[in-house]
């Protein structure tokens, strides 16, 4: 629990030195409770000082990096319940699992397919971001191939182990690459944890209840290990959810260090809608079995719903966007770059089979109608962009069409634009879009 | 040392909702007394239920993939209703009037009449009544449906801040339920509730529809917004405690991404799974975050939200 202002104050030497610029200690003290200074400005303060404020100001929740170098990631440091209090932190990690019994040249046809997936969405790239590696149990030996197979692609690793010997196998060869040590369910943890200790290599402890659970996290880290991740039991989702919830408000509270650590799930073939949960609820690291893009699409997607900034609306870079395959001939239409008001226009065009350019202009990632009304998107500023993404290139013709909900700015704007611009007023909602292109832009369009 | 979490306890709940009168087999929502799915630290005495949506005419707009499980009955409400009650296992069917769009077929509310008849003869389950959307037309169609099945619980689908009068009206003369739409916006949510109530509307037929955004579609929003209305209701608001309704296939089934055809395969994966994917992904989260009544499109969406939900309120636990 975050100390006091008063409580920190008894921890200092009240000699109101000044050597902090502050006046006294006691105002030196409110700061540093308000998280606006650093006890390092005090050079007077105790050793049991420095460790009872060290520990006070600890995150809830441990940081985790797992793998090395460029696409190392790093899990934990979250500070709230609701995402709606303030963002939450660290996107979980989505692994993806890899039998590790596959032929060596498959292997490496999916670890190159798999390290180079990259899709860009709302000024977000997703990407496979680790590789579970299943040790099958009746062929160890296969195991330690394909972790440095991943590893050689830059890929973090985590080993799902089978037996503590396949585990100390596939990760001792990659342990400079800070891989995560996965065991099996039930297993002794005793091995595990030791050989964690020696690699200074992450571990995933697990308990039949919350417990045991948070005692096995206490004992690995009593026994060395650093990085730590917890997987909750829960054969059903309700249970799973259940302790999900518990651990997130158990670390929150600070009532057990054993719970101050991410948290590591597993989605198994088709379990889909463990994943859905996992992702939108607390998972900090997630194997997911299944390996298409029906699966992955959606669960990249919806993390990144849930961990943008709820206060920030989600902004789109502005610029001409091309809807279909236009030509310059083709209608010009101009939004905001309010990322919904952009999804719901572009989705409409598409939806209505009209090939088009979609002017996004920057009006501070404001919906149409609020942006108009803060200012953001008068006639004078939505010309000044157009001109600045040279729309006159883009199209031969000089209609724009703007949203209906602005029909007042289009004397401002064509104004702005000058040049023989004609404004045209669209539909007020994008779903009358449709039925705008086929009534009115077939009669007004520029002939 | 033990772990010992306190359980959350709150001064609210939920209130309770029932959906269906008359000729119908009537189902209640709401009653919960603790976060949306903490079943293991409060006491939720009905399950969420999941609808299906069926349509007046055939929806252009609808997609193969999502139109396919409904081949025979797109514009035959009926067929349609018995369908998603006896094959696909909806607790209830949201009858979407989209033919009444001015747009979309411009039918009449006689038209709207008769289809709502056709569904209320072929299946005995509540029916949710949507209207094709805001305006003039939208009341139209939704007060002749109420006047006609006067007793019947339906739920209309929906009333604004700006114009709620007429359907605030006829759901108290004709003992219906009302669903309040507004713009994923708690302050707005309260305040239709305030006027509805102002209006002699008994809150204990009132859902809130706080406008669902689809995965990828400000889903975000939608999630962050049903979180802070149960906080409030949990916290003893009475404007804001009424159960909630989802829209979950219309918005699901918009995206981009259930639509295309995306290479490589590696990446985009079966498109028919994909959209399938897409829907739950968007249920479930809204679940999580407070829906009481999920409103789906395709019956494999259903059937799986159906498994988790099962599971989780198994009675006696």
């Amino acid at each position: 629990m975050a100390l006091t202002g008063l409580q920190i104050f008894k921890l200092l030497p009240n000699t109101n030195c000044k050597k902090c610029a502050c006046p006294t200690c006691l105002a030196f003290a409110m700061k540093l409770a308000a998280g606006k200074e650093s006890l390092d400005k005090c050079p007077d303060a105790s050793p049991e000082a420095r460790a009872a404020l060290g520990a006070a100001s600890a995150p809830p929740i441990r940081a985790v990096t797992v793998g090395h170098g460029e696409r190392a990631i790093t899990v934990g440091e979250e500070t709230v319940f609701f995402r709606h209090e303030k963002t939450f932190v660290h996107r979980p990690g989505l692994f993806r699992v890899l039998d590790a019994s596959t032929p060596a040249s498959a292997i490496e046809d999916r670890l190159t397919d798999w390290s180079a997936i990259r899709i860009d969405r709302a000024g977000e790239v997703f990407r496979v971001d680790g590789i579970a590696v299943v040790e099958s149990p009746g062929s160890p030996e296969f195991a330690p191939a394909a972790a440095q197979a991943a590893a050689a692609h830059g890929l973090p690793v985590a080993i799902l182990a089978a037996t503590a010997k396949g585990a100390a196998a596939a990760a001792e060869p990659i342990k400079d690459r800070r891989p995560l040590i996965v065991p099996p369910a039930g297993a002794d943890p005793g091995p595990f944890v030791a050989l964690a200790a020696r690699l200074g290599a992450a571990l995933v402890v697990s308990g039949a209840d919350l417990d045991s659970l948070a005692a096995a996290a206490a004992d690995a880290a009593r026994a060395g290990v650093a990085d730590i991740l917890l997987e909750p039991p829960g054969d059903d989702l309700a249970t799973l959810h259940k302790h999900l919830t518990l651990i997130r408000r158990g670390a929150l509270e600070r009532i057990h260090p054993g719970l101050a650590y991410p948290v590591f799930l597993r989605a198994g073939a088709g379990e889909f809608s463990k994943a859905v949960l996992g992702t939108a609820t607390f998972a900090s690291i997630m194997a997911v079995a299944d390996s298409g893009g029906e699966t992955w699409m959606p669960l990249w997607t919806l993390r990144q719903n849930i961990y943008t900034d709820p206060q920030q609306p989600l902004r789109m870079d502005p610029g001409i966007y091309a809807i279909g395959e236009p030509t310059d001939a083709s209608p010009l239409l101009v939004t905001t770059n309010f990322s919904l008001t952009y999804f719901t226009v572009s989705t409409e065009l598409d939806g209505a089979g009209v090939a088009c350019h979609l002017a996004v202009v920057d009006a501070e990632g404001l919906s149409v109608l609020t942006a108009w009304s803060a200012g953001k998107f008068s006639g004078d500023r939505v010309g000044k962009a157009l001109r600045e993404m040279k729309a006159a290139e883009h199209v031969s013709h000089r209609t724009v069409i703007i949203p209906g909900y602005v029909a007042v700015i289009s004397g401002e704007l064509e104004d702005a634009l000058g040049d023989g611009w004609q404004v045209l007023t669209g539909p007020q909602e994008a779903s009358d879009i449709g039925p705008f292109f086929r009534d009115v832009w077939e009669t007004a369009r520029p002939k | 040392m033990t772990v010992t979490v306190k359980p959350k306890t709150w001064p609210g709940a939920i209130r309770e909702v029932t959906l269906g009168a008359g000729s119908r087999q009537p189902l209640t929502i709401g009653g919960g007394k603790g976060l949306p799915l903490h079943t293991f630290e409060a006491p939720f005495p009905h399950r969420p239920l999941l609808a299906l949506e069926i349509t007046d005419v055939d929806p252009p707009r609808w997609v193969d993939t999502v139109r396919a499980p409904w081949d025979g009955a797109l514009g035959r409400p009926d067929v349609a209703a018995r369908r998603a009650v006896e094959e696909y296992g909806a607790d209830v069917v949201m009858l979407h009037l989209v033919g009444t769009h001015p747009d979309r077929g411009d039918r009449s509310p006689a038209e709207a009449v008769e289809a709502t008849r056709q569904v209320l003869d072929a299946v005995r389950v509540p029916l949710i009544v949507k209207g094709p959307g805001g305006g003039s037309r939208q009341n139209d169609v939704l007060v002749r449906v109420a006047e006609e099945f006067r007793g019947e619980g339906l739920v209309l689908h929906s009333a604004a801040q700006e114009d709620y009068k007429s359907l605030a009206a006829v759901t108290v003369a004709y003992g219906h339920v009302l669903v309040a739409e507004s713009p994923i916006d708690l302050n707005i949510a309260k305040q239709l509730n305030i006027l509805l109530s102002d209006a002699n509307v008994d809150l204990d037929r009132v859902l809130i529809d706080p406008m669902t955004g689809g995965l990828g579609y400000g889903l975000e929003y939608a999630y962050s917004v049903m979180q802070r209305i149960r906080l409030a209701a949990l916290g003893g608001d009475r404007m804001l405690n009424a159960p909630v309704i989802c829209l979950v296939g219309d918005e699901a089934w918009k995206a981009k991404e259930v639509k295309v055809d995306g290479t490589p395969a590696a990446i985009w994966g079966d498109r028919g799974k994909r959209g399938v994917h897409w829907e739950i992904a968007t249920a479930l989260p809204l679940l999580e975050a407070g829906a009481d009544l999920l409103v789906l499109r395709h019956p494999e969406a259903l059937a799986e939200v159906r498994r988790v939900v099962d599971g989780w309120f198994v009675p006696g636990r």
